[in-house]
């Protein structure tokens, strides 16, 4: 599912829900909704953020019941939290998450272990799209940790802001570019964080 | 089926989510007695926007003894990897091959989608031939408009259903599961079918043809079946069940919203719709059922849009009430309304102001032809004065794009007639130019599309020939030349290949069903989409075939010939539309039947008809 996707899912729930969803104003009125950030079309994720800006306050409790009950199944709200008008967007408040990387395939973990520390011991260098066409980038600066969570799995955490984020099918571009051979693999987000502990938990 | 293979394919495809399933609303049963695939010969985004398929979902699926699972046609990247896999067509509710179902059911709304319904019967190791199908075989049918000719297609049919499913598709599963019950041979179950009003097994009718090609009769082959199968009329749509808890898809559609079907039928009588004969009498739903079932339609599935559908929307008997009445009740929720098949003389200020009040919707006017002779011919009850005051209307309400539908081809049409189109956009381009610069919008655009006139049998112009390829495209041209210097304009049209291989399908006899198989064999899939339509394909098979498309769709019919549906009684009678095409060529125009019956039952149905 898109982006896009994702949000119209949302907002036909809120719908469903009759939660009193607030609509921007002017020529062309859309509901007041935003996520934290996108999901990479394929990534699944047990945290991802929400934005809505609501016509009057109900209890949170309340919300998150309705809510569940309208969504379709494998979408749940786990948590939910006023926030006034004084707390930043949530787009601006994250600056990192938590990925797992699952290989669909029996690997070689000696000889990625090797790559990893090779991605780690240096500049990962990689040719991205960008607006000014293909561009080579660092991903090192915005890869925060790599490491072996399980036989088969990798946990990473990298940034994740407004300013740039870490492409986590790039960086397995490279890795598998360091390892000879690529295999399949699905990612997970597991958490998504703020630098200040507002609303999504701290960073660090 | 092999589901850890099928689903390990999802991740290969471009939109994996035409195959998922799982949306909201989604009915999954384990197990019934029978187990009927709705199967649709396009894409998820296409088949999920046909509103027939929503409602058969829900009336099969509210029975206790019966199943119904969603089938699409899988887009080419899909079918490559369904093959490459030994993999079959599949459902989308529990991932089930097309063959473990007991019936498998197609609708066509256009021809074009024969040769998808050969791959999903391929795949799933159905033979496409209804003859070579043992007693262990599902049952192969079809419904949709196209049911009214389906003699290209009939040799791949086990039965064809013909005209308003709510109520036949109920006695066709209680027929097929008594009939089952007993162990009858596929024969006698089909022989039970056939007497049920609205069913035609193509099997127990053979066409015969005189030796110089001619189709020449059709000889019924089975004592007890109908001599003539019949249309089944649905008479009380008010009470008729719906569409339910209608599915939410995950991906856009079409069709992304609510469809109120306010009625069925239309009594225009514009002489090439087949819709407009095929689907008579009117039959309206009261605005009370409407407004009920818009309520519970929001409220199961959050929808921001309803669309008011039918033939001919602005005809609906209380639009006036209905309108605004459920603009109001939605306001609150932000859920907006739209009008599609605008006619343009119901045109309603009034209501195109509400409507702008929630959303601005894009507006459609099908004049459909350029001069008002020819509108005479067609019977599109519409005048330029009409026209221009509607377009002003609606320019002063804000709108300031708008699409002009047209085809050309048409029977009797001059140049002169194709250069009355220009002459239109350019009346329409000046009446927003006329407004003052306070009174109209920025970034006005007239989008003028240009389709190709196609002969549909049970209309008056069933016996008409089709232009040929090159006189469709040098009136296209002649077109695209004088709207080229008009203001605001654009224009839109196809090159013919498509719409004259409809013609021929259209009007078709059994001898095409080989030529679909050939074609098929040579690569045709999707032909309705550009990207997939492959023309050489076509041309090689009618080459093999021994056939040639002008016979089909460039011929002109005497109107004594023998006709290859002529065996299916549509209710409105043979007699009806000879007076109507009659009546074309003199320029004559018929009444909208509210205005008084014009007789097209004949005496033998003239009950079916309350208007």
């Amino acid at each position: 599912m898109s982006h896009l996707d994702v949000q119209r899912l949302f907002q036909r729930a809120f719908r469903r829900a009759e939660i009193p969803v607030a609509y921007s104003q002017g020529f062309n009125p859309h509901p007041v909704l935003a996520f934290a950030t996108a999901l990479s079309v394929g990534f699944t994720s047990s945290a991802e953020w929400l934005d809505v800006r609501l016509e009057n306050e109900i209890d949170s409790d309340q919300f998150m019941k309705r809510v569940n009950e309208a969504l379709p199944s494998g979408f749940r709200v786990l948590e939910a939290v006023f926030a006034d008008d004084t707390v930043a967007a949530l787009s601006a408040l994250m600056c990192a998450a938590n990925y797992t990387v699952s290989f669909l395939c029996a690997v070689n973990d000696a000889a990625l272990q090797t790559a990893i520390d090779s991605l780690l011991g240096g500049e990962i260098i990689v040719n991205k799209h960008t607006k000014g066409g293909m561009k080579d980038v660092d991903l090192r600066p915005k890869l925060y940790r790599l490491v072996f969570d399980k036989p088969g799995k990798l946990l990473i955490t990298g940034e994740v802001s407004a300013q740039g984020s870490l492409g986590v099918d790039l960086l397995m571009e490279a890795l598998f570019a360091r390892l000879g051979e690529e295999y399949p693999y699905a990612v997970h987000r597991s958490a998504l964080y703020s630098k200040d502990g507002l609303i999504m938990p701290r960073f660090g | 089926m092999n589901h850890k293979l099928l689903e390990s394919l999802f991740d290969r495809v471009e939109k994996p989510a035409r195959y998922t399933g799982g949306e909201l609303n989604q009915i999954v049963k384990t197990d019934a007695p029978v187990k009927f695939a709705l199967c649709f010969p396009d894409v998820y985004e296409i088949g999920m926007s046909h509103l027939g398929s929503r409602i058969l979902y829900n009336i099969i699926n509210q029975r206790s003894d019966a199943l119904c699972e969603r089938v699409f046609a899988p887009w080419p990247d899909m079918e490559a990897l369904l093959r490459e896999n030994g993999l079959g067509t599949f459902s989308l509710e529990t991932h089930r091959d097309l063959r473990e179902f007991d019936i498998v059911g197609f609708s066509f709304l256009y021809e074009m989608g024969y040769t998808n319904l050969l791959t999903m019967l391929e795949l799933s190791g159905i033979p496409f031939y209804a003859k070579d199908r043992g007693e262990a075989m599902p049952l192969v049918i079809s419904g949709g408009p196209c049911a009214c000719n389906s003699e290209p297609v009939a040799p791949f049919l086990d039965a064809v259903l013909i005209g308003d499913g709510e109520e036949l598709i109920g006695e066709f599963l209680d027929v097929y599961l008594c009939e089952k019950k007993k162990g009858v041979s596929k024969h006698a179950l089909l022989l039970a079918l056939s007497k049920i009003e609205g069913v035609y097994v193509p099997a127990f009718y053979e066409p015969q043809y005189a030796p110089d090609g001619m189709f020449s009769h059709m000889d019924k082959l089975e004592k007890e079946a109908p001599d003539r199968p019949k249309r089944r009329v649905l008479k009380n749509l008010d009470a008729a069940k719906y569409i339910g808890n209608p599915i939410v898809p995950f991906m856009p559609i079409v069709h992304d919203r609510l469809a109120l079907e306010l009625f069925r039928g239309c009594t225009r009588g514009c002489r090439f719709c087949q819709a407009g004969f095929i689907y008579r009498p009117i039959r309206e739903r009261k605005k009370e059922t409407l407004m009920e079932h818009a309520r519970s339609l929001v409220s199961c599935t959050g929808y921001d849009e309803i669309s008011l559908f039918s033939l001919s929307t602005g005809d609906y008997s209380e639009i006036h009430q209905l309108v605004p009445e459920i603009i109001d009740e939605f306001k609150q929720q932000r859920v907006s309304v739209s009008l599609p098949s605008l006619r343009i003389d119901s045109f309603l200020k009034d209501n195109l102001e509400q409507m702008q009040s929630v959303r601005k919707a894009g507006l459609t006017l099908a004049p459909e032809a350029g001069t008002q002779r020819l509108r005479d011919v067609i019977n599109k009850c519409v005048t330029e004065e009409d026209l221009l005051r509607s377009v002003g209307d609606a320019f002063e309400a804000g709108w300031t794009g708008l699409k002009l539908y047209f085809m050309i081809g048409l029977p009797t049409e001059t140049d002169e007639d194709i250069l009355g189109i220009a002459d239109l956009a350019k009346k329409v381009v000046n009446v927003y130019y006329s407004l003052p610069k306070e009174k109209r919008g920025k970034g006005f655009r007239v989008s003028v599309s240009a389709s190709s006139f196609v002969p549909k049998p049970f209309t008056p112009f069933q016996w008409e020939a089709q232009n040929e390829k090159e006189e469709l495209m040098r009136k296209q041209q002649l077109l695209r030349n004088a709207l080229r210097s008009i203001r605001g304009v654009e224009f839109s049209y196809h090159a013919p290949d498509i719409s004259i291989l409809e013609a021929v399908f259209a009007r078709g006899d059994r001898r095409l069903a080989p030529l679909l198989v050939a074609a098929y064999r040579n690569g045709a899939r999707f032909d309705s989409w550009d990207e997939h339509f492959k023309l050489s394909a076509w041309n090689a098979a009618f080459t093999s075939c021994g056939l040639d498309p002008a016979f089909y769709a460039h011929r002109q019919r005497n109107e004594d010939e023998a006709l290859p549906w002529g065996h299916i009684d549509m209710i409105v009678t043979d007699k009806y539309l000879k007076a109507e095409n009659s009546r074309a060529h003199k320029e004559q125009l018929t009444r909208d039947c509210r205005d008084g019956c014009n007789g097209c039952f004949g005496e033998c149905y003239a009950d079916y008809c309350k208007v």
